[in-house]
C-alpha cells in the first residue's frame, strides 16, 4: 500500500529516510495522545512537532531494532511534562500519586463508588455510550489518562508503558487499576448524579 | 473455592500480562466463580470501550505534510531552495491594468475554489481515516475476545446449511457461505454480534491452526468493491465490499491465504468469478 507522506517526501539521507519510515505511521497516534492530555488542537500539533524535532535530533543513538514506539512516546511525554499545558497540570494534580504508596505497586485501593452498585447490565449499557465514556476519561488527572491510553488505546505492553513514563512496572499496574476504578467510578456517577463521584 | 481474584490479576488479564501459569490457575477459578468472571468480562468490555473512545483525534491533513518538511530542512545542510517568483505577464506594457485587474480577480477566484475544495477533501479524508482506525479497533477487539474462548460461538457447525439458516430473523439481511474451499479451510461457526451498534454475523474459519474472523454488514450506502487491509498487533485486517454488503476479515495467518478466503466469500455473495479489487 502506498501511504500519502511517500508522495511528498523528497529525497533525503538514510538517516531521515528511516525516521520518516517510523515516525510517520505513529504521527494519528501521537496527535491523539497529545490532544488528549493538552485538551487544545494547537497544543497539540506544537507538542507533536516538537516531539519530532527532538525524536530526529536524539534518532542516532535509537538503537536500531529496539522499540521506536516506547521511544518516541516517552519523548513526547516529557516534551509535555515540560509544556505549559503539562505545566499548569501537574502543579494542578501534584497529590495525585502520593494516594496510593507513592504510586508504588501493590493492591490497588478502589473508591468506594467503585464497588459493584449497579447491575453488570447498567454498567454495559453505560459503556456502549462513547460519550459518556469519553466524558469520564476527561475527569482522569494526567497521570492515570497517559497510562490508560498508551494501555487501552495504544495497546503497548506494560513494559513499554514502564519505559515511555519512566516509572517502575509496578506503577504502571497500579495507575491501571486507579484509572479504571476511576472511570468506573465516573460511568457510575454520570449514571446516578445525586451519588456524587467518588474521590481519588 | 479459593479467594476471589484480585483487582490486579484481573486486570492482568484483561491486558494480557498473566504468565502461563498465572493464566492457567486464573482460567481454573474463573471456571468455577460466576462472580469473578463477570468482574473479568466487566474489565475486558471496559478496555475494549476505552480503546474505541480513547481513539477521538485525527492531526489535521496538512499537519503531517510540515512536519514532513520539517524533517527534511532539519537533515539537510543545504539552505532551502528559493523561491523566485517569475512574472506571468511579460510586460504590464503589452497587458493594460484592466486586464491585469480581471486575471488576478480570476486567479483569486480559482484559487479559492481550490483552498474549499482541498479543505472539504481533507475533511473527508480525515473522517475516513478516523472511521477506519475505530472499525479496525473493534473488530481488533471482537476477534479478540472470541479466541479467547471462555464462550463459546452461539452456533458451532462445519455445514454452511445449518450456519446461515440460523441468522434468520436475527440480522436484517443475508448472504452466501462459499464452498469448495481448500481442505485446510475450515468454517467452526458464527455468531451474531455488533459493531458499531449495528447487527453483524461473524462467520469464525480455520485455515490450517489459524482462526479467522469474518463480519459482514449491512453496507452504508454503497458498498466499495475496493479491498482494503490494515494491520495492528500482528493481524491482518481487510475490509472489502460486496454488493450491499460491507465485509470485514481479520487474521493473524498469511495474508495470501486470508486474500483465498476474502476472495471465495466474495464471489459467492457476487455470484461470478469476480475478484474484489
Amino acid at each position: 500500500m502506498r501511504l500519502p507522506w511517500k508522495q511528498t517526501a523528497r529525497e533525503a539521507g538514510p538517516q531521515t529516510s528511516a525516521f520518516e519510515r517510523l515516525v510517520l505511521p505513529l504521527l494519528p497516534s501521537l496527535y491523539n495522545i497529545a490532544f488528549w492530555l493538552s485538551r487544545n488542537g494547537a497544543d497539540a500539533e506544537d507538542l507533536v512537532q516538537e516531539t519530532f524535532l527532538k525524536a530526529l535530533r536524539g534518532f542516532a543513538s535509537f538503537e536500531p531494532g529496539s522499540n521506536f514506539k516506547a521511544w518516541i512516546f516517552r519523548i513526547l511525554r516529557n516534551t509535555y511534562l515540560t509544556s505549559r499545558a503539562g505545566l499548569a497540570a501537574t502543579r494542578t494534580v501534584a497529590l495525585e500519586d502520593e494516594l496510593n504508596g507513592n504510586g508504588n505497586s501493590g493492591p490497588a485501593q478502589l473508591p468506594e463508588a467503585a464497588i459493584d452498585r449497579q447491575t453488570p447490565e447498567a454498567n454495559l449499557l453505560q459503556m456502549a455510550d462513547r460519550a459518556s465514556l469519553q466524558a469520564a476519561m476527561e475527569t482522569l488527572p494526567p497521570r492515570l489518562l497517559e497510562v490508560i491510553l498508551l494501555c487501552d488505546v495504544e495497546q503497548m505492553k506494560y513494559r513499554e508503558i514502564a519505559f515511555a513514563l519512566e516509572i517502575p512496572i509496578g506503577t504502571v499496574m497500579s495507575r491501571i487499576a486507579r484509572a479504571r476504578a476511576a472511570l468506573r467510578a465516573a460511568l457510575e456517577g454520570q449514571q446516578s448524579p445525586s451519588r456524587g463521584l467518588a474521590h481519588d | 473455592m479459593t479467594d476471589h481474584l484480585s483487582h490486579s490479576i484481573l486486570n492482568a488479564l484483561a491486558d494480557g500480562e498473566l504468565s502461563v501459569d498465572q493464566l492457567a490457575s486464573t482460567s481454573q477459578h474463573l471456571a468455577q466463580c460466576p462472580a469473578c468472571t463477570s468482574k473479568a468480562l466487566y474489565q475486558s468490555l471496559l478496555k475494549s470501550s476505552t480503546a474505541n473512545a480513547g481513539q477521538r483525534y485525527a492531526p489535521p491533513p496538512q499537519l503531517q505534510d510540515r512536519l514532513v518538511r520539517l524533517v527534511s530542512e532539519a537533515d539537510s545542510e543545504a539552505p532551502a531552495p528559493e523561491f523566485r517568483v517569475t512574472p506571468i505577464f511579460p510586460s504590464r506594457s503589452i497587458w493594460g491594468f484592466a486586464s491585469v485587474g480581471w486575471a488576478a480577480a480570476a486567479l483569486l477566484l480559482l484559487f479559492s475554489v481550490s483552498v474549499i475544495f482541498v479543505q472539504r477533501a481533507a475533511q473527508r479524508a480525515e473522517e475516513a481515516s478516523a472511521y477506519k482506525a475505530a472499525l479496525v479497533t473493534e473488530v481488533f477487539d471482537q476477534h479478540v475476545a472470541t479466541l479467547a474462548g471462555n464462550v463459546p460461538l452461539q452456533v458451532i457447525s462445519t455445514d454452511r446449511h445449518t450456519v446461515k439458516p440460523w441468522f434468520q430473523g436475527k440480522i436484517p439481511f443475508s448472504f452466501n457461505l462459499p464452498q469448495g474451499l481448500s481442505s485446510d479451510i475450515t468454517l467452526d461457526g458464527a455468531n451474531l454480534t455488533y459493531i458499531a451498534n449495528r447487527p453483524v454475523a461473524q462467520l469464525l474459519y480455520s485455515i490450517g491452526k489459524h482462526r479467522v474472523s469474518v463480519f459482514l454488514r449491512q453496507a452504508s450506502g454503497k458498498a466499495e468493491e475496493t479491498q482494503s487491509l490494515a494491520e495492528r498487533s500482528g493481524f491482518h485486517v481487510m475490509v472489502f465490499g460486496a454488493k450491499d454488503l460491507q465485509l470485514i476479515a481479520i487474521s493473524d495467518v498469511d495474508p495470501v491465504r486470508l486474500t483465498e478466503l476474502v476472495n471465495a466469500i466474495y464471489n459467492a455473495q457476487a455470484g461470478d468469478q469476480k475478484q474484489p479489487k
